[in-house]
């Protein structure tokens, strides 16, 4: 089977660090093809079926122009996660994907609405913290840095379980969303360097179980020396 | 604003505060100025301002250019107040404020020169109204302060006032974009010698025009976003800088600047593209602020960089470097790499990365390193480097990605033991780069190399033998 991963729009969903998110997995499937999608072409999974759609974190104003970007294919997205394809959005490329993103001034921008999440501004207190959480039996730790908090229903599809720090708001104990195959999470930067069982997670959903990960050893170690730094400083 | 009963509180209180602060002998304190703000929300706005304020501004190079104004103007005979020995945020400026008044807040100095971070910007440039304002320029910075830098531009357009005169970086889009409707002067470096429209950067934070969004045409980019464009559909353009580097001598360590058509020799500090930013944006705002060029230049030749930012010493023909690389900022690193690679001989670099407030109480968001260019330091002249910390097995994977051969690379939890880990065998020079919080640490690595380099066997081996 032939590896296709599509990266939407690398030259503005980058904000921290994001894309090396994307040259890992290159180094995991050294035989996979990356398509990088920018914002002036039309996306690869309208007339393809990628094994991976990647978008990563953006400004306000990009997210804005996102939104209406995809727009025009919000029926072939839906389809394209019924089906099983796997997605990655991390950071707030989730809220593209949700109801509307609330303005400070209480304005609602209507998204994509493939979900039932909202997400609130306020642009004059930015979110910071660390994050460790429960996937079944592993654990998964990042690093939020948000203008917004998210908000949906009770019955929604999380992702992660909250073990220390903030979930998809203040309250909730629940991170990120995650539907058959599609992963929405709002830990940015190298979630993937960041945890060696995510990608494991992630090959495997893309029907690739047995793919070794690249540096294995380091990876592991660098993983195990945070963890316990996350357990004890966090 | 008028001045009411809570200001006068708020101001006798603060000088209080200086004064006991004073006696017990501390000194460059923000403290009278947070104390001020505490008690009085708006003291800014009610402190009588000095007839002039110029301010400067930026994401990087702003302390070191504010020092050299400060130097130039006191060499040219001015008498001023400054936020030197003190912060560039709002609590800053107003202990700065402070201490300049009379009894009654009445400011004693006529000129005042403030650095000012840029994130602080709504709670003081409105209040400060400067009639002066310097942008270096405008990158990525710390995340969790900085977010973006839409967002960074976005306050400094809200938070401008009109009124201000603003000197800004021409190869610098997002800077050069700033007020448009006030009066502007700009500066910029010419195109230098192999300088292409490739980026060579993982970072490039303007890739479109900012009027229509077409694709921009570079002339050249000189690193991230600093460079020249223009927009193929509407014509949009980057401005012309009326003070221009047009000649760099490396060899007689000057630099020629076009001054509105005029040319001046101006002593070269550093021949880092940094450091020539860093002189040319004084010498512009120098130069709108009133002075000659001529006088400029000739105070110039007085100054040298801060040894707290570089250092160089020699040991038994071995140069070892103290380099400053301000943590989470992924651009001010990418240009440390950068110079480093460039340095001559054989390098090789200990690494002191981690944030140090957060290595000691949380865990580091190690995001930034991957939007560092890593990858100059994946060079045949570069045969050893040393990651020291909480985070080194982070920084040990960002080498590996950087395509970084495992042999070069050795690391260790303990920041102490990094000299342990060098060997001195082929090796022109030891570059150590540390931030503002491990300029201890970075010394005494620093002193452990220069052991190791003189003969004498490093505190490891010795401890081995
Ligand atoms: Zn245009």
């Amino acid at each position: 089977m032939a590896i296709k991963i599509e990266i939407l729009f690398p030259e503005f969903c980058n904000l921290f660090g994001d894309m090396s998110n994307m040259l890992y997995l290159q180094r995991c499937l050294p035989q996979g093809e990356f398509v990088k999608t920018p914002f002036s072409e039309e996306p690869l999974f309208l007339r393809e079926r990628p094994s991976l759609v990647y978008l990563g974190p953006m400004t306000e104003r990009t997210q804005e122009k996102v939104i209406e970007k995809l727009r025009p294919y919000k029926e072939r997205l839906w389809q394209l996660i019924e089906e099983g394809v796997c997605f990655l959005f991390t950071g707030n490329a989730l809220e593209v994907l949700g109801e509307y993103i609330e303005t400070e001034e209480g304005k609602r921008l209507p998204a994509l609405a493939l979900f039932q999440l909202h997400a609130k501004r306020d642009m004059m207190h930015r979110h910071n913290s660390t994050f460790l959480g429960r996937l079944g039996q592993e654990e998964v730790m990042g690093f939020k840095s948000q203008f917004t908090m998210a908000f949906a229903p009770p019955d929604y599809h999380p992702f992660l379980e909250v073990v220390k720090g903030v979930g998809l708001h203040e309250k909730c104990k629940t991170e990120g969303i995650r539907y058959k195959n599609f992963v929405g999470t709002y830990l940015l930067g190298p979630v993937l360097i960041l945890n060696p069982c995510l990608t494991k997670l992630l090959l495997t959903q893309m029907g690739l179980p047995q793919a070794e990960l690249a540096f294995a050893s380091e990876i592991e170690s660098a993983y195990r020396q945070r963890l316990k730094d996350f357990h004890a400083k966090t | 604003m008028k001045r009411n009963l809570r200001f006068f509180f708020a101001l006798f209180f603060a000088k209080g505060t200086a004064l006991v602060l004073k006696l017990i002998g501390r000194k460059g304190t923000s403290m009278p100025g947070s104390w001020a703000i505490i008690l009085c929300p708006d003291f800014l706005g009610r402190m009588p301002r000095p007839k002039t304020v110029v301010g400067i501004t930026g994401t990087n190079g702003k302390t070191t250019v504010a020092n050299m104004v400060e130097d130039v103007l006191s060499h040219c005979g001015y008498d001023f107040v400054c936020n030197r020995s003190g912060t560039n945020v709002n609590t800053g400026v107003a202990s700065s404020l402070i201490a300049n008044s009379t009894f009654f807040g009445k400011p004693k100095k006529d000129l005042a020169i403030f650095e000012l971070d840029e994130r602080s910007s709504p709670k003081i440039l409105p209040y400060l109204k400067p009639d002066l304002l310097l942008c270096t320029n405008i990158f990525r910075d710390s995340y969790k302060r900085n977010a973006h830098m839409e967002f960074i531009v976005d306050i400094l357009q809200q938070y401008i006032p009109e009124s201000t005169r603003l000197v800004l970086n021409a190869d610098d889009l997002l800077c050069a974009s700033l007020k448009p409707q006030n009066h502007r002067s700009f500066f910029g470096i010419d195109r230098q010698p192999g300088e292409t429209a490739q980026c060579r950067n993982i970072v490039q934070d303007i890739r479109v025009c900012p009027n229509c969004g077409a694709a921009l045409s570079w002339e050249f980019i000189r690193y991230h976003h600093i460079g020249r464009a223009s927009c193929p559909q509407c014509g949009f353009c980057s401005p012309q800088a009326g003070y221009r580097v047009t000649q760099i001598d490396a060899d007689e360590n000057t630099m020629t600047v076009d001054c509105h058509g005029h040319q001046q020799k101006f002593p070269m500090l550093n021949s880092s593209t940094i450091n020539i930013y860093n002189s040319l944006s004084a010498i512009a705002l120098l130069s709108q602020f009133g002075l000659s060029t001529e006088k400029i230049a000739a105070s110039m030749e007085k100054l040298s960089i801060s040894e707290t930012r570089y250092k160089e010493e020699e040991v038994d023909g071995k140069k070892v470097i103290l380099h400053l690389a301000k943590g989470q900022n992924p651009i001010a690193c990418s240009r440390a790499f950068e110079n480093i690679r460039d340095y001559p001989g054989k390098k090789a670099v200990i690494l002191f990365l981690d944030d140090y407030f957060d290595a000691a109480h949380s865990v580091e968001n190690i995001s930034w390193y991957y939007d560092t260019d890593f990858e100059f330091l994946n060079n045949p002249d570069i045969p050893q480097i040393i990651a020291a910390g909480a985070r080194h097995w982070d920084v040990c994977l960002r080498l590996l990605m950087a395509g970084i051969p495992p042999e070069k690379i050795s690391h260790t939890a303990e920041n102490h033991q990094a000299a342990e880990l060098l060997s001195k065998e082929g090796i022109d020079a030891v570059f150590i780069l540390y931030d503002v919080y491990t300029i201890g640490l970075a010394n005494q690595v620093k002193d452990q190399t220069k052991a190791l380099l003189s003969g004498g066997k490093s505190a490891g081996e010795q401890q081995r033998a």
